[in-house]
C-alpha cells in the first residue's frame, strides 16, 4: 500500500493533544458532605455491576484515537496497486447558445442543463472519467478528461451562455476522437436542440444521449439586418429588417428604430405563427452612427429581441472601367448616383487611385489591388477554370446575397461560360449544371465579383435586373459599404480590424461597459477580437481614431427556440432526447449524514446525562 | 426553641418505658427486679434463718405446717437508661439538622425516663472538652423535675469533631455499673463500622434501641455533575460524577446500607428504626417506638 499524500501523517502530531485533553482533569464541584461513606459504597458497588465501568473513560479514548488515525489515513489517501477496468469517458456538452438562455425553464435552460450535467458528475464513479466543453460561438474545453469531481463542478459552475448561435459541430468533431475508440465512451449533449449546421457532421455511430431542456418557444426575434442607401432618396438611409415568430400564436408587438439611442420610428406589427414578416425603415442620417431595431413586447428569449447595426455616410465611389466598349455597362454604371465612372481600355498600374474596378472581358497587364468586378477573366490564382459551357442553363441564385436584392433571372439566357471549381474564398451566388456562374467573395482585403460569362453574349443586360445587379455590385464593393460589414459580426464570432502599424495600444468597450486593454505588435497588421459573445454595441479605440462594431445574434435557427425532441446529425442519423436513463442513484450521503447526526445526538446525550 | 413542645411533653408523661429484663439496678425505683424486698408483689418462701425480720413471717404457713417460713416480696428497682448521642461533625448536616433531631428523641427518651422514676445518662460523643459542664449535668439525672435542667444541658451540645461510634459504645458498655436501656441515636456514618460498639453494649447485658437518622439530602442527593464531595469529618475527598439517572443505584446502596445495619440489630435482638431527620417527631415517638413496644 502506497499513499498519494504521506505529508498528511502530520497530523498525526494531534494524537499526543487527544492523550493531553484527557489528562486534563475535569473542573469539578466541590462540595463539603456529612460522610463520603455513602459514596464510596455507591461508587463501588455500581462499579461492581458494570464489568467495564473501569475502563469506560479509556474506551473513549480509545474510540477518539481510533478515529483521528482513520481521519489521518484517509487523508494521506491509501492506494494499492491493483488493476481495475478502466471507467467510462463521458463528455459533456453543454450548449451555451443563445437559445438557451430562454426563460421558459426556471430559471434558465443553460441552469437546467447546468443542473442536469452536475447531477451527471455526481453519478460518476471512481474510474469514470469526463470532459466538460462549452458549446456557444465557438467551444471551449472547460476541462480536461479528469474524474476529479471538485474540478469537473467548477468547470460546470463557471460555463456562462453566450449570445451566439449554437456551433455543435465544433464541439462533436472534438469529442469525436475522444470517445470513438472506447468501449465506455458516451457524448452526453445538454442542449434545447435548436441547433443548425449538423448535417455535415458524420455521425459514424457515436453513443449519444441527448438530454433535452426547454418547454415552449414562445419567442419572436429579428433575424436579418441591413442598412444601405436607399435608391430613391440618396439622403436616407433603408433598413432591411426581418422578424420571425417562432411560437404557435400570432404575435402583435412594435418594432422600434433607434438612431444612436433615439427613437426615430415605432411601428406596431402582427407577425404569423411560425413566419417571418420583412420590414423596411427609412430614416434620415446625417452622421455615421448605429441604427438599432427592438421588439417593444417581451419573451422567453431576451437576446434576439434587439439587434444593432453601423450605419456609415455613402460615400462616392471611384469606379475605374477597363472595357473595350460595353454601352449597357457603362450606362449601367452612370446609372448609379454614388460612382464616379472612369473608363479606359487597359489597365498598367494597380489602380489604387480607384475605389473600385470593373474588368469587361479584358486581360489587364496589372491586377488591381482595390475592389474588383471581373467579368470573364481573372488572374489563375482566383479560379480555376476547367472549360466552357454552351448555354448554360441558371438553375439556382442565392436570393438573400446583397448583390442580388431585387435581382431575378427570369428570361435571362446566356450562350456561352467559362466552367470553373467553386473557389474556397468565394460564395457562389449563380448556379448552373456545370459550374457557377457568378461567385463572390474576398480574397484578403480585396473584395470580387467574378462573372463566369460574357454580359453581352446574354440577353441579360436587355433585362430590368442588370442595372439594379450593377447598382448592387458597387454598392458591395464601395469601401464604405465592406467597412460598415467589417463592423457587423455575429456573437461569438471575432471581429477583424486592419492595422497600418502605428498603433500599440488598443482599448475595446464592452456593450456592459467594462473595457479590454490590449497591446498591439506593431509588425501584426491585423487586430483579432474575439470576446464579442455579448450582443451590442462595441467601441474600439485606436490612437485617435474610434470605430463602432455591433455584435448580434442574427440567426433564425437559434430564434426559433421550439424545443426539439430529436437531434439530427447528418442525413441518417438522429438521438432522440433521454428522459431518464438508467444509473446507479447512491444514497451513501444521506446514510453518512444520518450518521454524522447520531454522532452529534449521542455526544449531545452524554452531556445531558451527565450533567 | 425549645426542645419538646409543651404539649409533647405532656403526652410523654404518659407512656412508661418497657424493659424486657428485670432491672438490675441497686437503687429502689418502679421497675421490677430479682431483687427481694419490700414491696407489694409476692416473690416467693425461704425458710427462716437466725436474724431475719419476724415482720416478714408467713403466720398462716407456720399454723398450718407448723414450720418458719420467711415471705419474700419483689423489690422495685430502677431502670438505668444510657443514651448515646452522636455529636460527631458528620450530624451537623441535613436539613432539617440531623443532630437537632437526634436532640429531640434523646430528650423524649429521657423525659419518659424520668417521669418513670428511671435514671437516665446522655452520653454525646465524641468527647468536647468546651462542654464538659454540660455533659457533666447529663449524667446520672433523676427525677422529673431534672428534666428541664437536661434539656437545657442537651441544647447547649453542638456536634463536632471526628467520632469512633466503636470506641463509644464499647466505653460506655464498659462505664455502666448496672445494665439497662441503652438508646444509640447516630446516622452510623462511621468508616469504622458500628459492629464491635454495638456488640459490647449487647454483650454487657443491655437492651439496645437503635435510632438510625439520615438527612433527607443522604437519601435521595440533589446535586448533580461533577463532583468533588469532601468528607466533613476525615476531609477524604471523592470525585464522582452523579445524575439523575444514577439517583435509583444510589437509592439502592443506601437501602443496602441500612438493610445491613437492620440484620445486625435484628441478630442480636437490638430494636431498629430508621428515621429521616425529616420525619414528624410524633410519628417516631407516639407511633413506632409505641408499635416496637419501645414504650407504652
Amino acid at each position: 500500500m502506497s499513499f498519494l499524500a504521506p505529508m498528511a501523517f502530520a497530523f498525526a502530531a494531534a494524537i499526543p493533544v487527544v492523550i493531553l485533553f484527557y489528562l486534563l482533569k475535569r473542573k469539578r464541584v466541590v462540595k463539603l458532605v456529612s460522610s463520603t461513606l455513602l459514596w464510596q459504597k455507591f461508587l463501588a458497588e455500581s462499579q461492581a455491576s458494570a464489568p467495564f465501568q473501569k475502563l469506560r473513560h479509556n474506551w473513549l479514548l480509545v474510540l477518539q484515537l481510533l478515529l483521528l488515525i482513520l481521519v489521518i489515513l484517509a487523508l494521506a489517501r491509501p492506494f494499492f496497486a491493483g488493476e481495475i477496468k478502466g471507467g467510462r469517458l463521458l463528455v459533456a456538452i453543454l450548449d451555451a447558445s443563445a437559445s438557451m438562455q430562454s426563460t421558459d425553464e426556471v430559471p434558465s435552460r443553460f441552469e437546467k442543463a447546468r443542473r442536469e450535467a452536475l447531477a451527471l458528475v455526481d453519478n460518476l464513479t471512481d474510474t469514470d472519467q469526463m470532459v466538460v466543453l462549452l458549446a456557444g460561438g465557438n467551444t471551449e474545453v472547460k476541462q480536461s478528461p479528469t474524474g476529479n469531481k471538485a474540478a469537473l463542478r467548477r468547470a460546470l459552475q463557471a460555463a456562462v451562455p453566450s449570445d451566439s448561435p449554437t456551433r455543435l459541430t465544433e464541439a462533436l468533431k472534438l469529442a469525436q476522437p475522444l470517445v470513438r475508440d472506447r468501449v465506455g465512451g458516451e457524448i452526453h449533449l445538454f442542449s434545447d436542440g435548436a441547433v443548425s449546421g449538423l448535417e455535415e457532421f458524420e455521425f459514424e455511430g457515436l453513443n449519444v444521449v441527448f438530454h433535452r431542456v426547454g418547454q415552449r418557444a414562445e419567442n419572436a426575434g429579428i433575424v436579418t439586418l441591413d442598412v444601405r442607401s436607399n435608391p430613391e432618396d440618396p439622403t436616407r438611409r433603408a433598413l432591411f429588417t426581418s422578424v420571425f415568430n417562432a411560437s404557435s400564436n400570432i404575435v402583435r408587438t412594435e418594432v422600434e428604430l433607434l438612431l444612436d439611442g433615439q427613437l426615430v420610428e415605432a411601428r406596431p406589427v402582427e407577425i404569423p405563427p411560425r413566419e417571418t414578416l420583412p420590414e423596411v425603415f427609412f430614416a434620415g442620417q446625417t452622421n455615421d452612427g448605429v441604427f438599432t431595431v427592438r421588439l417593444a413586447s417581451p419573451d422567453d428569449l431576451a437576446a434576439d429581441n434587439e439587434a444593432s447595426i453601423v450605419s456609415l455616410l455613402p460615400q462616392p465611389a471611384r469606379v475605374l472601367l477597363v472595357s473595350r466598349g460595353n454601352r449597357f455597362l457603362e450606362r449601367a454604371l452612370a446609372a448609379v448616383p454614388s460612382a464616379e465612372v472612369t473608363v479606359v481600355t487597359d489597365l498598367a498600374d494597380s489602380a489604387a487611385d480607384f475605389d473600385i474596378t470593373v474588368l469587361d472581358d479584358v486581360l489587364p497587364a496589372a491586377w488591381p489591388s482595390n475592389n474588383v468586378l471581373a467579368i470573364r477573366s481573372a488572374p489563375t490564382n482566383w479560379v480555376e477554370i476547367t472549360g466552357r459551357a454552351e448555354a448554360p442553363a441558371i438553375v439556382d441564385w442565392r436570393t438573400t446575397h446583397p448583390l442580388l436584392r431585387f435581382v431575378t433571372f427570369d428570361n435571362v439566357q446566356i450562350s456561352e461560360a467559362l466552367t470553373v471549381v467553386p473557389p474556397g474564398w468565394a460564395t457562389p451566388i449563380v448556379e448552373a449544371p456545370g459550374g457557377p456562374l457568378i461567385l463572390a467573395g474576398e480574397i484578403g482585403r480585396q473584395r470580387v465579383v467574378w462573372l463566369a460569362f460574357d454580359t453581352l453574349q446574354s440577353t441579360w443586360p436587355l433585362r430590368v435586373s442588370f442595372p439594379i445587379f450593377i447598382a448592387n455590385v458597387l454598392d458591395w464593393l464601395n469601401p464604405v459599404t465592406a467597412r460598415a460589414a467589417q463592423f457587423l459580426v455575429q456573437a461569438g464570432a471575432p471581429l477583424r480590424l486592419p492595422l497600418d502599424g502605428t498603433v500599440t495600444n488598443a482599448v475595446v468597450r464592452l456593450p456592459n461597459g467594462e473595457e479590454r486593454r490590449l497591446t498591439l505588435d506593431p509588425a501584426v497588421r491585423e487586430l483579432v477580437f474575439g470576446e464579442t459573445g455579448r450582443r451590442g454595441v462595441y467601441q474600439i479605440e485606436l490612437g485617435n481614431r474610434r470605430f463602432t462594431f455591433c455584435a448580434n445574434l442574427l440567426d433564425a435557427p437559434e430564434t426559433d427556440t421550439t424545443p426539439r425532441s430529436e437531434v439530427r446529425f447528418g442525413k441518417y442519423a438522429a438521438v432522440a432526447a433521454a428522459e431518464a436513463r438508467p444509473a446507479n442513484v447512491e444514497i451513501w450521503r444521506w446514510i453518512a449524514l444520518a450518521g454524522l447526526a447520531i454522532l452529534m445526538f449521542e455526544w449531545w446525550f452524554y452531556h445531558k446525562r451527565t450533567a | 426553641m425549645p426542645l419538646l413542645t409543651a404539649d409533647l411533653l405532656r403526652r410523654l408523661e404518659q407512656l412508661q418505658l418497657l424493659a424486657q429484663r428485670r432491672a438490675r439496678s441497686v437503687s429502689r425505683g418502679e421497675r421490677r427486679s430479682r431483687a427481694r424486698g419490700q414491696s407489694v408483689e409476692f416473690a416467693d418462701h425461704r425458710n427462716y434463718v437466725f436474724g431475719d425480720d419476724l415482720r416478714y413471717l408467713d403466720w398462716n404457713l407456720y399454723g398450718r405446717l407448723d414450720r418458719l417460713f420467711l415471705k419474700l416480696y419483689e423489690e422495685e428497682r430502677e431502670l438505668p437508661v444510657r443514651i448515646f448521642l452522636d455529636a460527631s461533625e458528620s450530624m451537623a448536616f441535613g436539613e432539617p439538622v440531623k443532630f437537632d433531631f437526634a436532640r429531640q428523641v434523646a430528650a423524649a427518651v429521657g423525659y419518659v425516663a424520668l417521669c418513670g422514676f428511671d435514671r437516665v445518662t446522655i452520653l454525646p460523643f465524641p468527647e468536647n472538652p468546651g462542654e464538659a459542664v454540660a455533659r457533666s449535668g447529663l449524667r446520672a439525672v433523676r427525677g422529673r423535675r431534672s428534666a428541664m435542667g437536661m434539656f437545657q444541658n442537651l441544647a447547649q451540645l453542638t456536634a463536632r469533631g471526628a467520632a469512633d461510634l466503636n470506641a463509644a459504645l464499647r466505653r460506655g458498655a464498659i462505664e455502666a455499673r448496672q445494665t439497662g436501656l441503652a438508646v444509640v441515636l447516630s446516622d452510623f456514618l462511621d468508616p469504622a463500622g458500628y459492629e464491635t460498639g454495638l456488640d459490647a453494649l449487647v454483650g454487657r447485658g443491655f437492651q439496645v434501641d437503635v435510632v438510625h437518622i439520615l438527612a433527607p439530602e443522604e437519601l435521595a442527593p440533589t446535586t448533580y455533575g461533577d463532583l468533588r464531595l469532601v468528607d466533613s469529618e476525615t476531609g477524604a475527598q471523592q470525585e464522582v460524577t452523579f445524575g439523575k439517572y444514577r439517583l435509583a443505584a444510589y437509592q439502592r446502596t443506601v437501602q443496602a446500607f441500612c438493610q445491613r445495619l437492620r440484620e445486625f440489630c435484628a441478630g442480636r435482638g437490638i430494636t431498629y428504626f430508621l428515621a429521616s431527620s425529616a420525619t414528624p417527631l410524633e410519628d417516631l415517638l407516639l407511633k413506632q417506638l409505641r408499635a416496637a413496644e419501645v414504650w407504652r
